[in-house]
């Protein structure tokens, strides 16, 4: 054989005895339109926290199959389109497989581009029922319940608490306000509860006088605050139990931050809410990753925090699955593997193992506050919606 | 230096590039232009693409703020019309896509002279309130016009199509977005040399004298109206076709106000002025975003810088309404004599 084939057999052999290991080597980038500032930034900064967290512990466990995270962002100020250009950004300058998106606006934006490259599963801030639809948005997914799998829970948790009660539904005219709307009466009905009253708001007003008159003649047994973060829950409530009234109060996730429902005062006493994740000083059962969580901070870490190190484990698990069963890291993939998800650990961040089936994590929990200790408490089991 | 430049018809005098070195620095940003899209990566097409649009937008505010001077805030919704416009067209009929484009142009072009109705009345900040509230009333009916907009949940817009081409992605959405847009610049530069563009211009300095000279100010001022409703509809239809996504909350408010800032910034009254204040307000706060990239530990340094870049950004249109309260195009304007008369001082 000549000198110049055996060299070419020989750099064949390299060639192959090497690549694994540089395969190995190879990095999975995960990226995201983060809201560092602007108006959900309280939510932004606490869930960049909880997915830098995660993927700092997988990598210090030596990644996933040997391939270590880099997780890229850029903030987006809650602009769709700020939120795009830093998409077209990340993924213009890396190799990107698993997107964080901050907001329904975005997720709805950038499906067809999704759809259109073919290699990035993304999750996001939005937990719009719209979003749960495979069909419409194969390459997304939410780490929590959707909006109107949220009310379904509230609504089951009344259902059994006071059958045939009296439920009312206060929401702000906004996307976010009316999303669950609709599956409100349906489940109302379906449940046998009475709905009592249907209350909507300016976005962002403050004076409720009428409103509150409103819903004080219709006397619910229980009112559901969805579309809000903080205001103007404070004044219904206030001046409902000033009133004289005996309805329970009840919100939805993005309002059931332990500080912002701290934030109510006296009147905030019982107030319930559902939430998809334990909070983080929720120590009623063994909850190792939450464990984990308190050892990296000491202090208190927002339910956003929980939401991205939630995001973070499914993306992780859905890579990890993808790449056991030898398959490239595409949207396909990674949807398959996600949608492979069941009876999950989740270290005790959602106090029963999780199953994916469509786009959503339909699992959660009533917690009540209590102003004495200034925490919220577990008022229910965890309910999955089937 | 330049010491002049002759002009010996009345055709070189109302020329829009009156001098040899303008058509040839027109050349050079046409070629610019053309070449861009084969040298550029994804994001700064993307960013292109959305400066175009902006710059398209805050050009017809310019023509009703800036040259006919009465005050509007009600550009968002206008183009919030035009978008709306394109994809019901494009979702229920699959009409063709300059067909759909003109479509928005033209039914926020109708909007839009009923909004200016009251312009006849009431001047200024009442004005301004007047667009507002009428914004208000679009924003309505675009949430709660189930049957064609979609409600809250808005439409899905599918891609743009020209001779079998979908047009799905910056590069190819390059070529519809920036020839529209200069389309749009050259006619409203020219808009500016003929009578109404003057009869506008007469309106915005002083309207009962406009009057008097026999300026009839209810057809001019509607007229200002329409055509920067046209402009806005055909950014709002660009928009559709970018984004392929319309909600109601696509078109707030703010957005209205971001175009009136771009062209306080830019310049009012000036096509240049229009052009630069879109550009710097698009581009500036994603500058500032790659400065902070360059910094080591960019990681960590994003966390803690950006409500400090927003600051930045707050400060730089602070700063230029106080120190150039005629927008960065007198600065362009400054920068363009300096060379003219160098190596001579101004």
């Amino acid at each position: 054989m000549k000198l110049s084939r055996w060299l070419t057999v020989l750099l064949a052999a390299a060639g192959i005895a090497l690549a694994p290991a540089a395969q190995a080597q190879e990095e999975i980038v995960i990226g995201g339109s983060i809201p560092m500032t602007g108006v959900f930034a309280f939510a932004g900064i606490g869930i960049n926290a909880g997915l830098q967290d995660y993927f700092k512990i997988v990598n210090d466990a030596g990644g996933i199959k040997g391939r270590k995270i880099r997780y890229v962002f850029e903030d987006t100020g809650y602009k769709p389109d700020v939120s795009v250009a830093a998409f077209k950004k990340l993924t213009g300058a890396n190799k990107i497989s698993l997107y964080y998106g901050d907001s329904t606006a975005f997720s709805r934006t950038i499906n067809p581009e999704l759809e259109r490259l073919g290699s990035i599963m993304m999750a996001g801030a939005s937990l719009a029922t719209e979003i749960n639809d495979p069909k419409k948005f194969p390459a997304q997914f939410m780490a929590g319940p959707d909006y109107s799998e949220q009310i379904g829970i509230l609504l089951r948790h009344i259902a059994k608490e006071k059958p045939a009660a009296k439920v009312a539904i206060v929401y702000s005219d906004s996307e976010f306000g009316r999303d669950p709307v609709n599956e409100f009466r349906e489940m109302s009905k379906k449940l046998g509860l009475t709905v009592a009253v249907e209350i909507q708001t300016a976005p962002g007003s403050v004076d409720v006088s009428t409103e509150v008159i409103k819903l004080r003649r219709a006397d619910p047994d229980y009112t559901i605050f969805h579309g809000y973060i903080l205001a103007p829950i404070p004044e219904f409530v206030t001046q409902m139990k000033k009133s004289g009234s005996k309805s329970h109060f009840m919100g939805t996730f993005w309002t059931m931050d332990s500080s912002t429902v701290m934030k109510m005062g006296e009147a905030g006493d019982g107030f319930m809410g559902v939430m998809p994740y334990r909070y983080y000083y929720d120590t009623s059962a063994k909850a190792p990753m939450l464990d984990k969580i308190r050892q990296l901070h000491p202090e208190y870490q927002n339910t956003p925090y929980l939401q991205g190190f939630l995001t973070a484990m499914l993306f992780v698990e859905s890579a990890k699955r993808t790449l056991e069963a030898g398959k490239p890291l595409d949207a396909k993939n990674l949807k398959a593997a996600l949608n492979s998800i069941k009876n999950f650990d989740t270290g005790g961040l959602i106090g029963v193992p999780i199953t994916i089936k469509g786009n959503s994590v339909p699992v959660g929990r009533i917690y009540r506050a209590d102003m004495k200790t200034q925490k919220m408490v577990p008022a229910s089991d965890w309910i999955v919606v089937e | 230096m330049r010491i002049g430049s002759a002009r010996e018809t009345y055709s070189q005098d109302e020329a829009l590039f009156d001098s040899h070195t303008k058509r040839v620095w027109l050349c050079v940003l046409g070629t610019g232009l053309v070449l861009f899209p084969f040298f550029a990566g994804q994001y700064w097409l993307y960013l292109a693409c959305l400066v175009a649009i902006n710059v398209a937008s805050a050009t017809g505010l310019n023509i009703l703020t800036g040259y006919t001077g009465q005050v509007s805030l009600g550009q968002a919704a206008f183009m919030g019309v035009g978008a709306y416009a394109v994809a019901v067209l494009e979702k229920q009929l699959g009409t063709p896509v300059l067909l759909n484009l003109l479509c928005a142009g033209g039914a926020a072009m109708l909007v839009g002279l009923v909004v200016g109705i009251p312009s006849l009345r009431v001047k200024g900040l009442y004005l301004a309130i007047a667009t507002i509230a009428a914004s208000f009333i679009l924003h309505f009916i675009f949430a709660n016009w189930t049957r064609v907009t979609g409600g809250t949940a808005g439409l899905t817009v599918p891609p743009a199509t020209i001779f079998g081409l979908a047009l799905d992605t910056e590069f190819r959405l390059y070529w519809l977005i920036m020839p529209f847009t200069v389309l749009m610049l050259a006619g409203a530069a020219n808009l500016f040399r003929t009578r109404i563009g003057r009869a506008f211009i007469a309106i915005r300095d002083r309207d009962i004298s406009a009057e008097v000279l026999g300026i009839p100010l209810l057809r001019y001022k509607l007229l200002s109206f329409g055509l920067s409703s046209f402009y806005a509809g055909v950014a709002g239809g660009l928009w559709a076709y970018f984004f392929r996504s319309v909600t109601p909350e696509s078109f707030p408010l703010l957005m209205s106000i971001f175009f009136l800032a771009a062209i306080i910034v830019g310049g009012m009254g000036s096509i240049l002025g229009g052009i630069l204040g879109a550009v710097f307000m698009t581009l500036v706060p994603e500058v500032l975003k790659l400065m902070v990239g360059w910094l080591p530990n960019a990681s960590e340094a994003m966390v803690f810088l950006a409500p400090v870049r927003t600051i930045v950004f707050g400060a730089l249109i602070v700063g230029f309404l106080i120190f150039e309260p005629h927008g960065l195009a007198e600065i362009w304007r400054r920068i363009r004599r300096f060379f003219h008369l160098w190596p001579f001082r101004s």
